[in-house]
């Protein structure tokens, strides 16, 4: 397990270098620049930023300069917020992001998960209705509508909490419900099916056949073994709900970092593009990794050969 | 032995393959038969749209903006007094497009990496997954930018630009459930057969395992009509005024505080698809497995 | 499957109900002494807060807050002496005869948050950072007539010791503390406005020098200005204080919350629920808010110093053709868009420079007054009788939810007034921006506001052949020739005749169409009293007077 665990973090290095390699040559390739406004720079102000920013050097000679700068751990600054450095915005974003991710996870497995599994073992009743109902409309209302209704109904109407911002529990709530209800409705499904499709399987129809409670079997066969498509979703969910959401986070105008990298693109802040792109893809390499790992820890018959 | 038994039967028995089987499931399958015929007359209202309304998509009064449902009105008009109900016809044109052909990219796609990736194992495994995480971590925002400044902004960069990340969580799912399958004992009783690594795929991994597979399809439907409208943000797609279900939403979006309706609606109509490609898909989950057969 | 629909439409039901309730819930909610603080929005986070280098509506925000300059706009937008004792003028030998030197007097008590004195060597400090080539300050070009200016700003690849020969050429200097002295190429006469903006507002060489980049971050902030910037939150919150060594009158305020609400709708949901104090009415629900009762002693509506207009590019066909120009600006029923589709707020615009400021001429431009007939009378003119043979025209413009629709209005006007189909093309903001700049469009949408209220900020620039905001690669002699009497008339009433004539060579040449006038659409809470507005106002309305306003019950 260790050298399979050691083997992974190389490649995952590989894979960071092939994707920083890809988003700093879009970067360039994209028009429109970090200077570029509508009331146009003077060309001597743009030249000077070029060359503060070492924007004049060639291509290859700024890439290296980027890697230089992370063997140093040294992540770039932002052009556009006055050279903070990447490294500090995104420690201080993070966590926010985190702790909000974490919730909204936390509460989409346990919804969904629960909702998927009662659904499949009770199909065709109202349970399945209610699981697919709600999993419908979850997936049918995009992020933006379900906050700003969450908002009105919650703030406007009842003043159970605060419209957004970040500081108090209270306004955690709002914000990791709208996060958590396309997870939650996904893993409902996902959950579901591969119940049924478990449920189906000769050795639950033996379990049931040996006399064994409802309960055991459910815990002992079922549970176990319908995981694998959940747990294959829930890694890239979770990856994707701690790295933040531009829509709940703009909405709620939380002071994370699940809008920096959509920010950073539309200002073209190369710094920020840059340290932004390396620090997803290391979340969700990591994420990928243990949901390997956990494969074989639910199910041991999968190996890696 | 078996054969003149087989061959004595030959004629009363008819002749059954796993798809002609699952095809007479299906059928039988009322609620699938609903959405898969939910599907089809919706493609065909948007394809007949001319003929069900008097109203273009384009049809501005500016003197009636933003109206209630009325009799003049179905389902009440937009910012440019558009008539709604024209627009979301109309617009079922781009969705259903762009939500049926992204998952025929995404699957077609997606579907190969992961078989491939969860059956051979290994270093093919490791490779395609770390191209997946490559993929899961690509600066797609980037990218079409770009597409939409180098090659402009039509419907095939459109279908492109969505299906080229949309495939990572299929490919993983799939991975994922052949990886499990395939150690079972029938997939070694197969083996011991003869059965050869794609037949294998086809005919015992995959029925096995489509059930986690058809959610995630039924699930890319609203989402790449979503994608679709954050798209058109760029540039990509269909140009205004040339409706989608999707930019209906971000337009109605903006206004829901003047009218809720126009969220509504189109969030309705997208709501409506997705649960007819749910009974569709759990019919065909259904049919296809094989231990439903008769 | 019914008690499926039963359920859905159970929960459509609620939806509804709860959407329609919503409004219709206002709260005041105030306890015995009533708290002095202020809550707007500031939108998007300030990237740059040091004045030099700021040029975004929501820096300028902030920066109006923590510090005051040498003069400054009252509200009619008539200049103020704020640091400086008077507005120099020829009479009071503030400007010298020649129009080539400008003497500030300034006031003795004038000090900064720490204690410290204001003296004319902060001026002098500023305004040579300004033109620093090496912080490429987007606001230096406003201020090249000043001796030294332009030469230092562009020597990009100089050597330390040709920049300081340069910085110390730059004609400002401080023969005492309390006497600045501006020294220039020409007379320009605007230069007092600009002297009035933000880049040029004192700052502290010795902060700067101790903390560099980390001087804007509370507490090293230090200004003379009436507020003190005590938090900052990034991406969240920005918090003042009165600063507590102010010499100019006491604001009331005891405290102002600058939030960061990027989305529309969240602060709207935010004004309703009492977590902020005035808030802008979303784009497109201009209507529902007017004739909203519940709304009606909220409203706040102000002419702002902006005008929207679509621009052409002149070199491409069929708009290198005038004719085409005015005919297409005639088949625009401006009236419509501002009475339909935004319930009323703005103002349709024939002419360029907007009311509330001098140089408006409200009859020039009324050629092309909405009128169908004219317009194919022109385009036959032209050449098109028949529009089929006009050459695809296709629309740019930077995609936001009130673009989208003026760019569809307009695509709606060309085809029922004109049966000319457009193609729209929405493009996100930066590639926009590079598209227009780079001349790569045939027809975009296009805004400007006024960063000093004055024709001199809306002609030569954008209307200059060569100039550098000049998108529409329009060139006529005679305006620049005009242009560049005007920049420099000392004899104000005939300087405002000569750009009166510049805007109207430049109207009936049309290498733009004008469409609105902006007029900011704001609820302020009843509570806010002492608001006062001004065409000049940044990201917030009413930031520019922050220190007259106070809270009542």
């Amino acid at each position: 397990m260790t050298r399979f665990v050691i083997r992974r973090v190389l490649w995952m290095l590989l894979v960071l270098l092939v994707v920083s390699f890809i988003t700093f040559t879009l970067m360039h390739l994209v028009p429109g620049g970090p200077w570029s406004r509508e009331k146009a720079l003077a060309p001597a102000v743009v030249a000077a930023l070029n060359a503060r920013y070492g924007l004049d050097k060639p291509f290859f000679v700024q890439y290296a300069n980027f890697l230089l700068g992370i063997l140093h751990g040294n992540l770039g600054i932002s052009y556009t917020y006055q050279d903070r450095s990447v490294t500090q915005i995104l420690m201080q974003g993070f966590p926010k992001t985190a702790i909000l991710g974490t919730t909204a996870f936390v509460f989409a497995m346990i919804v969904g998960i629960s909702l998927g599994m009662a659904a499949a073992l009770r199909q065709n009743t109202w349970i399945d209705y209610v699981c697919v109902m709600f999993s419908t409309i979850f997936a049918s209302v995009p992020g933006f509508v379900l906050g700003i209704l969450l908002m009105i109904v919650f703030s406007v109407v009842l003043h159970w909490f605060p419209t957004g911002g970040w500081g108090s529990p209270s306004q955690i709530v709002m914000p990791a419900i709208a996060l958590a209800a396309l997870p939650a409705a996904f893993i409902a499904r996902i959950t579901r099916a591969s119940t049924l499709e478990t449920m189906r399987q000769d050795y639950v129809r033996t379990a049931r056949s040996k006399g064994l409670l409802e309960r055991v079997v459910l815990i002992r066969h079922i549970l176990r073994n319908s995981l694998i498509p959940v747990v294959t979703v829930a890694g890239p969910q979770f990856a994707a709900l701690v790295t933040g959401s531009v829509i709940v986070e703009t909405i709620f105008s939380i002071p994370g970092i699940g809008r920096l990298f959509v920010q950073a693109v539309f200002a073209r802040d190369y710094g920020l593009i840059m340290g932004t792109v390396l620090f997803y893809s290391f979340v969700i390499s990591v994420a990928n990794l243990v949901v390997d790992i956990l494969y074989g820890v639910i199910d041991p018959r999968i190996r890696y050969d | 032995m078996a054969t003149t038994v087989n061959a004595a039967n030959a004629s009363s028995r008819p002749h059954h393959t796993l798809w002609g089987d699952a095809w007479v499931r299906l059928r039988r399958n009322k609620l699938a038969m609903a959405g898969g015929i939910f599907i089809i007359i919706l493609a065909l209202a948007a394809i007949f749209a001319p003929l069900i309304t008097p109203y273009g998509f384009a049809r501005q009064d500016l003197t009636a903006i933003l109206q209630n449902p009325s009799s003049k009105h179905w389902l009440g008009t937009d910012g440019l007094g558009r008539d709604v109900f024209a627009r979301l016809l109309y617009g079922a044109r781009t969705s259903l497009a762009v939500g049926i052909f992204t998952q025929v990219i995404v699957l077609g796609i997606g579907l190969p990496i992961g078989a491939i990736a969860g059956y051979a194992g290994g270093r093919v495994d490791n490779v395609l997954m770390r191209f997946v995480d490559v993929m899961y971590s690509f600066p797609d925002i980037l990218l079409i930018i770009l597409i939409k400044a180098i090659l402009g902004g039509g419907i095939y960069q459109l279908f492109f630009a969505i299906g080229l990340v949309a495939w990572v969580d299929i490919a993983r799912l799939v991975r994922g459930q052949m990886m499990s399958v395939k150690s079972r004992d029938f997939v070694a009783a197969a083996r011991a057969m003869g059965g050869m690594g794609p037949y294998i795929t086809e005919r015992h991994l995959l029925p096995n395992s489509l059930g986690p597979i058809i959610v995630s399809v039924t699930f890319n439907v609203p989402r790449a009509i979503f994608t679709e409208a954050a798209l058109s943000f760029i540039g990509i797609g269909v140009r205004p005024p040339t409706p989608s279900w999707g930019s209906m939403i971000s337009d109605g979006y903006a206004v829901i505080f003047a009218s809720w309706y126009q969220v509504f609606f189109p969030a309705l109509a997208i709501a409506l698809l997705m649960i007819a490609f749910t009974f569709l898909g759990d019919g065909l989950r259904d049919a296809l497995d094989p231990k439903l057969r008769h | 499957m019914k008690r499926k629909t039963v359920v859905f439409s159970m929960l459509a039901i609620i939806i509804a109900a709860i959407l329609v309730l919503a409004p219709a819930c206002s709260s005041g909610t105030t306890t015995a002494a009533v708290p002095q603080i202020l809550r707007v929005n500031l939108g998007s986070e300030p990237a740059q807060i040091d004045p030099n280098q700021a040029s975004w509506a929501q820096e300028k925000s902030v920066v109006s807050q923590v510090f005051v300059g040498l003069l400054g706009f009252n509200q009619d937008l008539t200049l103020r002496a704020d640091v400086a004792t008077v507005i120099p003028t020829v009479a009071n030998k503030g400007i010298s005869a020649d129009g080539l030197t400008i003497t500030f007097k300034l006031r003795n008590n004038v000090t900064w948050s720490d204690g410290q004195k204001v003296t004319a060597n902060d001026f002098v400090y500023s305004i040579k950072r300004e033109f620093d080539p090496t912080l490429a300050c987007a606001y230096a070009s406003f201020y090249y007539d000043i001796v030294g200016g332009e030469a230092y700003n562009s020597a990009t690849n100089a050597t330390d010791a040709q920049l300081a020969t340069l910085k110390d050429a730059v004609g400002v200097s401080a023969p005492d503390d309390t006497t600045l002295v501006v020294k220039l190429n020409n007379p320009q006469p605007t230069m007092l406005q600009c002297m009035a903006l933000w880049p040029v507002y004192p700052v502290r060489a010795d902060i700067i020098a101790k903390y560099g980049n980390n001087w804007t971050d509370p507490p090293n902030y230090i200004g003379d200005g009436p507020y003190l910037l005590t938090e900052w939150v990034h991406q969240d919150h920005l918090t003042f204080k009165p600063n507590p060594n102010y010499w100019g009158t006491k604001p009331k305020l005891a405290e102002i919350d600058f939030k960061e609400i990027t989305d529309a709708n969240a602060a709207l949901a935010a004004y309703q629920n009492n977590e902020l104090d005035i808030v802008g009415v979303p784009s497109g629900t201009e209507k529902t808010f007017l004739n909203d009762k519940t709304y009606d002693d909220q409203r706040n509506l102000f002419n702002d110093l902006t005008t929207f207009a679509f621009q052409f590019n002149v070199t491409k066909a069929p708009f290198d053709n005038v004719l085409v120009r005015q005919a297409l600006s005639c088949a625009i029923d401006r009236d419509s868009y501002i009475s339909n589709v935004v319930g009323g707020i703005g103002k349709p615009a024939l002419s360029w420079i907007p009311p509330g400021m001098p140089g408006y001429n409200a009859t020039i431009g009324s050629q092309y007054a909405f009128n169908v007939t004219k317009a194919k009378q022109l385009l036959a003119q032209a050449g098109y009788s028949d529009v089929s043979k006009l050459p695809q025209i296709t629309f740019s413009y930077s995609n936001t939810a009130a673009n989208t629709v003026r760019a569809q209005f307009l695509q709606g006007q060309m085809k029922d007034n004109l049966g000319i189909n457009i193609i729209l093309d929405p493009e996100e903001s930066k590639t926009f921006t590079t598209n227009v700049n780079s001349g790569k469009f045939m027809w975009a949408y296009f805004g400007w506001g006024a960063d000093y209220p004055d024709p001199d900020d809306w002609l030569p620039s954008l209307f200059g052949t060569g100039a550098g905001n000049n998108h529409t690669l329009y060139s006529n002699p005679a305006f620049d020739a005009l242009s560049a009497t005007a920049l420099k008339e000392q004899d104000n009433t005939k300087r405002l005749a000569d750009w009166d004539q510049a805007q109207k060579m430049v109207m009936d040449d049309a290498p733009i169409v004008t469409i609105f006038y902006r007029e900011r659409f704001n609820l302020v809470k009843t509570t806010v009293k002492g608001l006062k507005t001004t065409g000049m106002d940044g990201g917030i309305i009413g930031d520019t007077f922050f220190n007259e306003v106070s809270i009542s019950k």
